[in-house]
């Protein structure tokens, strides 16, 4: 699942809203402008939250977003955030 | 915590007590679908990762006073939870909607449509945030339940507290907007399945030789007899008693069900204005119309049944009034809108194609019925 090259790798699975969004600020706020964050997480909603959550604020860009399966069959999506200065 | 539950809210709404609604989900979600109630209430978007962001700047732009007690909702209860104890944590007057926007989809209220008497039960059970009906029909000890939801349990409770065993599961056509409890209810029951060859015939069911009429104590109910095609091939209505018009998703109070779901939209449409011009117009102006769906919170009556008059359903729904094939079909044409992209997952999971876990089938069912053909979504 390393098709990202993201300074940094969240792994959110299982965890349900807001955690996702609370955890990746928490990360995302302790990095340098420019360093990327991956996070992988399993809930379908966190796409949407994703995309609004980095238009709303000005240190997340929405790099790309994917969506792969997991070993144990589990849709995981990606979401690849770039911290702003 | 101060939390309710969505039956607490809606019955709240009913009552038209002073609450307002704070959704916090993403915008697109809040614009598809959100909570709705016969009466007007106050309604605000503010999204849950605003709150993250900046919590003291998105506490003072709430458009509530402290004193507004505030429900707070967002998808499955948990961002609800973290924005209700901020406010809460401010003053405000917060309550969390447990379960979310999927607890509220997965809400049914049941009503009788007539008092009940030992010759005729008949239930309409509404599952209120995707606007779905479905229905038991009973006469003596036997009974049939039409369109079951995912839900079967309530089904078996509801006739086993009025002593009724369940002989008989129907699906008036195979559904895209739910997924059928039919399968399951069809299991635990032993009862035969009925659904129309029409449909049936893309699936691997096992469905039932189909008879047209079922004897149900005292009563005849026309069961597969009614063929209606247009919104599927194979929709069916179920005539009980000579009175009631069980019309499946072929005709609604305010409009008439989308015949463009199946890729054949000309065809099938030709099919409807055939059923609507054709059986429909046989049956009585008395005659009560028992739908699949409502889209508008209008469709339902004073005492909470989604039911209407045939004659009155003449006067009011414009596809019934329109005389040509052809302007019938333009109708349609003009009223289409994309269905939603799970549709097609739902028909499969419907037919016996492919399974779905229970979590699969709750994500699959997110968001109200769209199998009206209307523009406006509700």
């Amino acid at each position: 699942m390393q098709n990202h090259d993201a300074t940094k790798t969240l792994d959110v699975k299982g965890l349900k809203c807001p955690m996702p969004i609370v955890k990746a600020k928490k990360e995302l706020d302790a990095m340098a402008p420019g360093e990327t964050l991956a996070v992988l997480a399993t809930d379908r909603g966190s796409v949407l939250d994703f995309q609004g959550w980095a238009k709303t604020n000005k240190t997340a860009r929405l790099v790309e977003q994917q969506t792969v399966t997991s070993d144990d069959g589990r849709e995981v999506y990606v979401h690849v955030i770039e911290r702003q200065g | 915590m101060f939390e309710l539950s969505p039956a607490e809210l809606k019955a709240r709404l009913d009552r038209q007590e002073a609450i307002a609604l704070l959704d916090v989900r993403n915008a697109e979600e809040f614009e598809a679908w959100r909570i709705e109630s016969k009466h007007d209430f106050p309604v605000a978007h503010v999204a849950y990762f605003d709150f993250i962001e900046d919590p003291e700047a998105a506490i003072a732009a709430l458009p509530f006073s402290q004193e507004q007690e505030v429900v707070v909702v967002c998808a499955k209860g948990g961002s609800s939870e973290f924005v209700a104890n901020l406010m809460n944590e401010a003053g405000y007057n917060a309550l969390n909607m447990t379960g979310g926007m999927q607890a509220w989809g997965d809400l049914y209220e049941v009503r009788e449509v007539v008092p009940s008497s030992a010759r005729l039960t008949l239930l309409q059970f509404n599952r209120v945030g995707k606007g779905c009906l479905s229905y038991l029909i009973a006469s003596g000890k036997e009974a049939i339940v039409v369109d079951p939801g995912r839900h079967v349990a309530q089904y078996v409770e509801e006739a086993k507290r009025r002593g009724l065993s369940i002989a008989h599961v129907v699906d008036t056509h195979v559904h895209a907007d739910h997924v059928s409890g039919a399968p399951e209810l069809v299991e635990l029951t032993g009862a035969p399945y009925h659904l129309h060859e029409g449909d049936a015939s893309f699936g691997k069911l096992n469905v039932a030789s189909g008879e047209g009429q079922i004897r149900l104590g005292e009563l005849v109910v026309d069961v597969l007899q009614e063929h209606t095609p247009g919104h599927t091939p194979g929709s069916t209505s179920l005539v009980v008693d000579g009175r009631f018009f069980i019309s499946g998703d072929t005709l609604f109070v305010k409009s008439v069900g989308r015949p463009d779901l199946g890729g054949h939209a000309v065809e099938w449409a030709h099919d409807l204005y055939r059923t609507l011009s054709e059986k429909i117009r046989r049956l009585s102006d008395d005659t009560t119309v028992l739908p699949g769906h409502f889209a508008s919170l209008d469709e339902i009556r004073e005492d909470g049944v989604v039911a209407g008059v045939l004659g009155e359903i003449r006067k009011s729904n414009p596809a019934l009034a329109i005389e040509d094939a052809g302007a019938f079909v333009a109708f349609i044409q003009e009223n289409m809108r994309p269905q939603p992209e799970l549709y097609g997952e739902i028909r499969r999971v419907n037919l016996g194609l492919v399974s779905a876990c229970e979590d699969q089938r709750t994500a699959l069912e997110i968001g109200k019925n769209e199998c009206a053909a209307s523009k406006a979504l509700a």
